[in-house]
């Protein structure tokens, strides 16, 4: 009951926002829920599976860009169709990746996937005349809903109907997500995780199925990738640098990967903490990694995993 | 010299299965000691053909971070491997900014300290003499490690510990003292690896982790826990490597990665497999 | 109608022959125990016959078709399940939810993305029934790693029997149990293959008195062969074979 009562309280509050606090804050909000949703989708690798991607971030950049080239390149305005677009392009790619990927496990996966984050860093980086090399593409206001809210200024959009656009896409998200991880394939993928060679022994199709969480996973990453790009108003190549799938992982941990909202939680602290330390001194890096260490040597749950456990179901 | 890196990387990986990313940190810290020991002893009259006796001194000198640092991983030994990958991250980012804050961003180089040598000129082909140099003591290491492991007894404890690691215990092996002597070699390979490459590059900040990708390429080509393979392997893929820039200029930093892919996709076991993925 | 079939199958490792030429040929409702001494290739010819290892020549078949060195899943959705020695579970996975997992792959819903799980009652209601077949539903709701041996070995081979297989395989079902506790599982697991419309049992046991109580037919395993096919009486009344496989000629009963 106290959960739910803190649930409804929690959503009262994201969705004042807006009229509560300065722009400042509120901006900050933004590429936490696109994160938050590409991390629903590396969790579901990760904290489901049992598959730590280092690429993840590969299918983030790939949201940018899509949502950059339409908007830039395309004239194409509408975000429901770069959202679509940039779900297929995500899609597209995970394929292959995915089938080479999955028949790896463990280190071999991470260090794989690592290196196709890289490789298409690299991509990005080099084809300057397809992809802007290191200066990026840029990512023009999109519409949302088909209107183009003209009138209003940088902020006031960001603050305004995207915030409330992308809260919504957030909710959508974890709704979906939340589904899929109930579902019987959840539970496969779990049995996976749990002892892949009996898995396999009870039925379950490891393998296809590992693949079917990175493409899904995939998705979502790209779909957040997109939300990502249009606060920032750019699409550059680091967003595919393996540190950033480092990242990714990183806020997974902080949030905790054996909840549902770890992802979510995890995504709006590492930004908010980001935010601060940048403040405090310019090698946050070494904080992080710092405050990595002692995550992964402490509290290997996360934030989430320091509630009391719910009752088993 | 890839090698060098590979080496370190197979080493702690046989003995301990822990894949450290790290290892690319190492030898850039490596590289950049390296270069601030040379040119201050160079600045400092030493005679230029032995700067690289500095380097290695710089080199080997770093290793002694690597008993704390194991100390800190063996916190994580029981648990999931993934948990242990990501602890050798959160080193990778914290190294990466201990290197910013000593030696700031801009990449660092020895400039032509290493021409001091020469040139030669082979099939066609100018290169540094430096170059034959590091290929030579990459050699001899890979030769000293060999003897190492098979001939003393350390190198025995190495191996036994390799491939069971409970019945190592249970003969009175101290574990915990093996991995940290192990530990502290593979960071040696790594930066004295880092320091011997400077001459012929320049210390970059993104150095870390081209060199941890390759490395691993390098580890899985020739096979996990094999010193022999690990020296092929750095062969193979350098050969590869200037293979696809020479075919394809354009694509010099994709190469790596596609090198590497290809690795990992065609021989998982690597050539001289000790352990299958 | 012969459900599983081996004919002239070898497995070499190098230059280590483990099976040397078995043949033998499993009907439908037989009640099989393959006994040997330690290193006569029993567990060998299990991983052969269940599509583990391929063999080095010769044939396997389930059902008629060719199942050498398919793998578990493929030997799964043919048919076959098998369980093992060393007792393996999902460890974070209650018993209700690792029952959940055999069962819906054996209706080919294990990938379904957006079906609720919760609202399966079919789902559950056969997780209950096979529980309680095998004892375990006062468990149902424990997490595996939390369960006494004894019951981790119940649900490791209660999933695979949850997976109504027409042949299932057992890699000593009853090791790690003390004697007085083996003829319960037996029982249960008799009575569970009844109930599940299991075919035939393949069992390699060590235990004599459970491999004579329960058999229809003993294969006699020794370095990689077969030396008797026979039934209970037949085998004991050879003071050769008993000799061989037990070490000692039994005692007349």
């Amino acid at each position: 009951m106290i959960r739910a009562a803190a649930g409804v309280a929690l959503v009262a509050l994201l969705l004042a926002m807006p009229r509560l606090a300065p722009p400042y804050p509120i901006t900050l909000l933004l590429p936490a829920f696109a994160y938050g949703i590409a991390l629903l989708g590396l969790n579901l690798l990760f904290g489901t599976t049992g598959l730590l991607s280092f690429g993840h971030a590969l299918f983030v950049a790939l949201g940018a860009y899509t949502a950059a080239w339409l908007t830039t390149r395309c004239h194409v305005m509408a975000f429901e169709a770069i959202v679509a677009v940039a779900a297929l392009a995500a899609a597209v790619v995970a394929v292959p990746v995915g089938l080479l990927c999955v028949r790896y496990v463990k280190i071999y996966f991470s260090m794989l996937t690592l290196a196709f984050g890289m490789l298409f860093y690299s991509f990005l980086y080099k084809f300057y005349a397809l992809t802007g090399g290191d200066e990026g593409i840029r990512v023009l206001r999109p519409s949302l809903l088909g209107r183009g809210f003209a009138d209003l200024d940088k902020v006031g959009f960001l603050t305004g109907p995207f915030y409330y656009y992308a809260l919504a896409m957030l909710a959508l998200a974890a709704l979906v997500m939340r589904r899929i991880a109930r579902s019987p394939l959840g539970l496969s993928l779990r049995a996976i995780r749990e002892n892949a060679d009996k898995a396999a022994f009870v039925g379950v199709s490891v393998r296809r199925y590992r693949f079917y969480a990175f493409v899904i996973a995939a998705v979502f990453g790209a779909v957040g990738g997109t939300l990502l790009a249009v606060p920032t108003g750019l699409a550059d190549p680091l967003l595919a640098y393996w540190t950033h799938s480092g990242n990714l992982v990183f806020m997974l941990l902080l949030g905790g990967f054996d909840h549902f909202l770890g992802p979510l939680v995890g995504a709006a602290a590492f930004i908010f903490l980001q935010d601060f330390v940048m403040s405090l001194t310019v090698y946050w890096r070494f904080v992080f990694g710092a405050l990595l260490a002692v995550i992964v040597i402490f509290f290997p749950r996360g934030l989430l995993g320091l509630l009391p456990p719910e009752r088993a179901a | 010299m890839l090698f060098l890196v590979a080496a370190g990387l197979q080493l702690v990986f046989g003995v301990q299965k822990i894949l450290n990313l790290a290892c690319g940190s190492f030898y850039a810290l490596g590289a950049y000691v390296g270069v601030s020991a040379a040119a201050w002893a160079l600045g400092h009259g030493l005679p230029a053909p032995l700067f690289v006796v500095a380097l290695l001194a710089g080199g080997l000198a770093l290793a002694v971070i690597g008993p704390p640092i194991e100390r800190l991983l063996g916190t994580v030994y029981d648990r999931d491997e993934s948990f242990q990958l990501l602890l050798t991250f959160a080193l990778v980012l914290m190294l990466e900014d201990v290197i910013r804050f000593v030696w700031g961003t801009a990449p660092v180089q020895l400039g032509d300290a290493y021409l001091v040598y020469g040139r030669i000129t082979v099939a066609g082909s100018t290169i540094p003499v430096y170059n034959l140099v590091v290929i030579a003591a990459s050699g001899l290491i890979a030769v000293g490690m060999g003897l190492l492991l098979t001939r003393t007894r350390f190198g025995r404890i190495v191996r036994a510990t390799a491939e069971n690691r409970e019945m190592s215990e249970a003969l009175g092996v101290d574990r915990r003292r093996v991995y940290a002597r192990v530990f502290t070699l593979g960071v040696a390979l790594g930066t004295v690896g880092g320091a011997l490459v400077i001459p012929a590059t320049a210390a970059v900040s993104e150095m870390a982790i081209d060199v941890i990708v390759e490395a691993f390429a390098v580890v899985v080509i020739g096979g996990l826990g094999s010193m022999r393979g690990a020296f092929v392997g750095a062969l193979i893929v350098g050969v590869l490597k200037a293979g696809a820039i020479a075919t394809w200029p354009e694509v010099e930093m994709l190469a790596i990665y596609v090198v590497v892919i290809g690795v990992l996709v065609l021989r998982p076991a690597g050539l001289f497999a000790g352990a299958a993925p | 109608m012969t459900l599983l079939e081996a004919v002239a199958v070898r497995k070499l490792y190098g230059t280590f022959c483990a099976l040397d030429g078995v043949t033998l040929e499993i009907p439908s409702g037989q009640f099989v125990s393959i006994i040997g001494p330690n290193g006569a290739g029993k567990t060998t010819l299990v991983n052969v016959l269940t599509g583990l290892t391929p063999p080095t020549s010769g044939t396997v078949r389930f059902k008629g078709r060719d199942v050498g060195g398919v793998g578990p899943v493929r030997l799964a959705r043919l048919g076959m399940a098998r369980s093992f020695q060393l007792v393996s579970v999902f460890p974070a996975l209650t018993v209700r939810e690792t029952l959940a997992v055999a069962i819906q792959a054996r209706r080919r819903r294990a990938a379904r993305l957006f079906a609720s799980l919760t609202g399966d009652r079919a789902l559950w209601d056969e997780v209950a029934m096979v529980a309680a077949l095998f004892g375990l539903t006062d468990e149902l709701g424990r997490p595996a790693r939390t369960l006494a041996q004894g019951d981790k070995k119940l649900l490791d081979v209660a999933s695979a029997f949850a997976l109504r297989p027409e042949a299932i395989l057992l890699d000593e079902p009853t090791s790690g149990v003390s004697t007085a506790d083996k003829h319960a599982i037996m029982a249960v697991l008799v009575e569970a293959a009844r109930r599940l419309g299991i075919q035939s049992i393949i069992q390699v046991e060590h235990d004599m008195d459970i491999v004579f109580g329960y058999s229809d037919r003993i294969l006699a395993l020794h370095q990689g062969r077969i030396i008797a096919d026979a039934t209970p009486a037949e085998i004991r009344a050879n003071d050769a074979i008993m000799a061989t496989v037990v070490g000692r000629p039994l005692a007349a009963r």
